[in-house]
C-alpha cells in the first residue's frame, strides 16, 4: 500500500497549494477517501492551479462564454439598442454565446475550391498557441504556472507571434477580401508593435525587473499612477491589437465583410470568433499586471490565495469592459490615418513614457 | 477648386472632445435613453383615435358608398348582402390605413380599433368580408405591460405601466344631421329612372302620367340621405339638403 502523503512528498507538489482558509477543515476531512486527496493536492498545486482554473482554462472559458454577451449589451445599451435579448428573455439574452456556439458547431465548416486546404483547417486551431501560452506566465496573486524572471519578454514575444497566425489565415483563405484584411493586418501589427513593446519596456525599466511577481510586489502605487502615458500608449496598443473598434482596420465589416476570416464557417469560425477575445484578455492581465497592481487589494477574509485572484479577475474586467466600449464610441480610422498614429503620436508617446520610467528610477521614485 | 478639409483641433480640444465620448459612454450605459418597445410582451400604449384595423356595424350603415368612393388605395369594395343592402368589405392587402373611410363614414358605421398586428397566411385572406368585421377580431395577447411615450423637458421616456391596454375604443358616433335628396329642377328631367334603380332604401318610385311622362317622387320618410342618387343623377338635378 503506497502512502499518499510519500506521493505527494515525492512529487513535490505538497509545499505549493494554493491556501484557501475557508475549505481546508473540508479538505483536511477528506484524506479518509483514498486518492481524492492526491487529486485535490494536485488541482490546488499552484502551478496546475494556475494553468487549469485562473487565469488559466476555466476562467478563459467562463470569459468567453459571457464578454462577447456583455460587449454587445454594453454597446447596444449606449446606442440605445437593446441588443442580444430573445435568447432567454428575462435574463437579458445572457447565453447568446452558448447558442451561437451550438449554430457554430452545427454548421458545416465549407473550404472552397481555391483555399490551400491543410493550412486553411490548421490555422484556425494553430493560433490558440500564442492565444494561450502567455496565460502560463501571468501572475493571478502569487499564482502562476511558470515563474521566470522573464515572464514579460516571453509574454511580449508570443503576442507579438500573434498577427503571423492571422496572415497564415488569410493567405490559406485565398480569397480577396482575406487578402485585403490580412494585408491591413500586417501594416497595423507594423504600427503599433514598436510603441507596444516600448511602453512595456519604460515599465519594466520603471521596476528594474521582467518577474511578474515582483512586478506586482513593487507596486506599492499602481504603475498607472506612477507612469500614465506608459498605460495611454499601451491601451491604445491594446486596442489596436485586438482590433478594438477605432482601429477595427483589418476586419472591417462594412468593407472587408470580416476581413482574414472572411472565408470561414461552422466551427472553424466559431474557433476565431473567440480569438480576439482570448487576445483581449491576454493584454488585458499584461495590462493588470503591469499598471494595475496585479492581484493587490485588500485581503479578503477567509479566501487566503484566493483573495489575489479575485483582485486580479475584476480588475482584468474593468480592462476588457473599457476596451470594449470603445467599439461604442468610435468611428474607424483609416488605415493610412492608422498607421501614421501608430507610427508619429503613439511613438512619441512611448519615448516620453520611456523617458519618464528613467527619470522616476533616477529621481528615486521607486 | 475648393478642397474640404479636416477642421484643425488643438491637442486640449481633442482630448476634450474624448473624454466628452467616453462620458456620454458611461452615462449611457448607466442609464440608457433606449426607446425599444419590446412588442409581443408589451405593447405600446395607442391613443384613443389610433388608426388601426377597421370595425363595422350594419345597423348604422346607410349603404351611401361613401367608403368605396374615397378610399385612395382602392381597397374597399362594396358587396351585396342578404338584405340586398350595399355593405363594404375591406382588402388589406391595399389598405393604407388613412382611415379616410372612418372620416367620411357618415352614420359612424366603419370604427377604428387600435389593433395594428394585423397578419394573414395568404393574399386571399386579406379580403375582410363584412362578416368578419362585425365582430372583434380573435388577438392572441401576450403583453402584460403597456408602454408610453412621455416626452418631458430633456428627452423622451418610457413609462411602463402594468395593465394590459384594451385594444377596442369605443367612439363617440359623428352628430347626425338627417339629409333628404330633393330635385330642385323638375321641368329638367329625362326620367332616366336612374335614381329610382340606385336607390337602396327604395325611397324614390315613378309613375306614368298621361302622355307617357314619367314623374319621379322622393319619400322624404323612407330616404336615409346616403346621396347616390346625387351623385348618379345624369341632369345633376338631385340635390342632398337638411330635412
Amino acid at each position: 500500500m503506497i502512502d499518499i502523503n510519500t506521493v505527494i512528498t515525492g512529487l513535490g507538489i505538497a509545499g505549493n497549494q494554493v491556501s484557501i482558509p475557508i475549505i481546508q477543515q473540508m479538505l483536511d476531512l477528506l484524506p479518509e477517501i483514498p486518492m481524492i486527496k492526491l487529486i485535490i493536492s494536485f488541482i490546488l498545486w499552484k502551478p496546475f492551479f494556475a494553468a487549469l482554473i485562473c487565469p488559466g482554462f476555466t476562467t478563459l472559458g467562463i470569459l468567453l462564454l459571457f464578454f462577447p454577451w456583455i460587449e454587445r449589451k454594453l454597446c447596444g445599451r449606449i446606442q440605445w439598442r437593446v441588443g442580444p435579448h430573445e435568447i432567454v428573455w428575462w435574463l437579458g439574452g445572457i447565453i447568446q454565446l452558448l447558442a451561437d456556439s451550438l449554430r457554430f458547431l452545427f454548421q458545416e465548416v465549407i473550404v472552397h475550391k481555391d483555399a490551400h486546404r491543410p493550412y486553411f483547417l490548421q490555422f484556425p486551431f494553430l493560433t490558440f498557441i500564442p492565444a494561450l501560452l502567455p496565460l502560463m506566465f501571468i501572475p493571478a496573486g502569487n499564482i502562476v504556472a511558470i515563474e521566470t524572471p522573464y515572464a514579460i519578454q516571453i509574454i511580449l514575444a508570443v503576442v507579438c507571434l500573434f498577427p503571423l497566425f492571422i496572415l497564415g489565415l488569410g493567405w490559406a483563405s485565398n480569397s480577396r477580401f482575406a487578402f485585403i484584411g490580412t494585408v491591413r493586418e500586417a501594416f497595423m501589427y507594423f504600427a503599433y508593435e514598436v510603441p507596444f513593446i516600448i511602453a512595456v519596456l519604460a515599465m519594466i525599466v520603471l521596476y528594474g525587473t521582467s518577474d511578474p511577481v515582483g512586478i506586482a510586489t513593487k507596486q506599492t502605487i499602481w504603475g498607472i499612477i506612477l507612469n500614465p502615458i506608459a498605460a495611454l500608449t499601451f491601451f491604445i496598443a491594446a486596442a489596436m491589437a485586438t482590433s478594438r473598434m477605432p482601429f477595427e482596420i483589418p476586419e472591417a465589416e462594412q468593407e472587408l465583410a470580416a476581413g482574414p476570416h472572411v472565408e470561414y464557417s461552422g466551427i472553424a469560425f466559431g474557433l476565431i470568433y473567440v480569438l480576439c477575445y482570448e487576445k483581449a484578455y491576454v493584454l488585458a492581465g499584461l495590462m493588470t499586471m503591469l499598471f494595475l497592481g496585479g492581484g493587490s487589494g485588500p485581503a479578503i477574509a477567509g479566501l487566503g490565495d484566493l483573495s489575489g485572484v479575485i483582485w486580479f479577475l475584476l480588475k482584468v474586467v474593468i480592462v476588457l469592459t473599457t476596451l470594449f466600449v470603445l467599439r461604442a464610441i468610435y468611428p474607424r480610422y483609416r488605415l493610412d490615418q492608422g498607421l501614421s498614429i501608430g507610427w508619429s503620436a503613439m511613438l512619441s508617446l512611448s519615448l516620453i513614457a520611456l523617458a519618464l520610467s528613467i527619470v522616476l528610477v533616477l529621481g528615486g521614485v521607486i | 477648386m475648393k478642397k474640404v478639409t479636416v477642421p484643425e483641433q488643438g491637442l486640449g480640444e481633442k482630448v476634450i472632445r474624448h473624454a466628452t465620448a467616453i462620458g456620454v459612454a458611461m452615462k449611457e450605459s448607466v442609464y440608457p435613453l433606449t426607446a425599444t418597445v419590446f412588442y409581443p410582451r408589451e405593447r405600446k400604449k395607442m391613443p384613443d383615435n389610433f388608426r388601426g384595423y377597421l370595425m363595422f356595424d350594419p345597423d348604422k350603415c346607410i349603404s351611401c358608398w361613401e367608403c368605396a368612393f374615397v378610399c385612395p388605395a382602392n381597397a374597399i369594395q362594396m358587396k351585396v348582402a342578404p338584405n340586398k343592402r350595399y355593405y363594404p368589405t375591406v382588402d388589406y392587402g391595399k389598405c393604407i390605413f388613412c382611415h379616410f373611410c372612418v372620416d367620411s363614414c357618415s352614420g359612424g358605421a366603419l370604427k377604428t380599433t387600435k389593433i395594428h398586428d394585423v397578419a394573414y397566411k395568404d393574399m386571399d385572406e386579406m379580403l375582410t368580408l363584412t362578416e368578419e368585421m362585425l365582430e372583434e377580431p380573435e388577438i392572441i395577447r401576450e403583453d402584460k405591460k403597456s408602454v408610453e411615450y412621455v416626452i418631458d423637458e430633456h428627452d423622451l421616456h418610457l413609462k411602463r405601466v402594468r395593465e394590459v391596454d384594451t385594444l377596442f375604443v369605443a367612439v363617440t358616433p359623428p352628430v347626425e344631421i338627417p339629409m333628404v335628396s330633393q330635385c330642385i329642377d323638375r321641368a329638367s328631367c329625362i326620367g332616366c329612372r336612374v335614381c329610382e334603380e340606385v336607390c337602396e332604401s327604395g325611397a324614390i318610385s315613378s309613375s306614368t302620367e298621361q302622355r307617357g311622362i314619367l314623374r319621379m317622387k322622393i319619400d322624404t320618410d323612407k330616404c336615409t340621405g346616403c346621396g347616390l342618387c346625387v351623385k348618379e343623377c345624369s341632369m345633376r338635378i338631385l340635390r342632398l339638403v337638411k330635412k
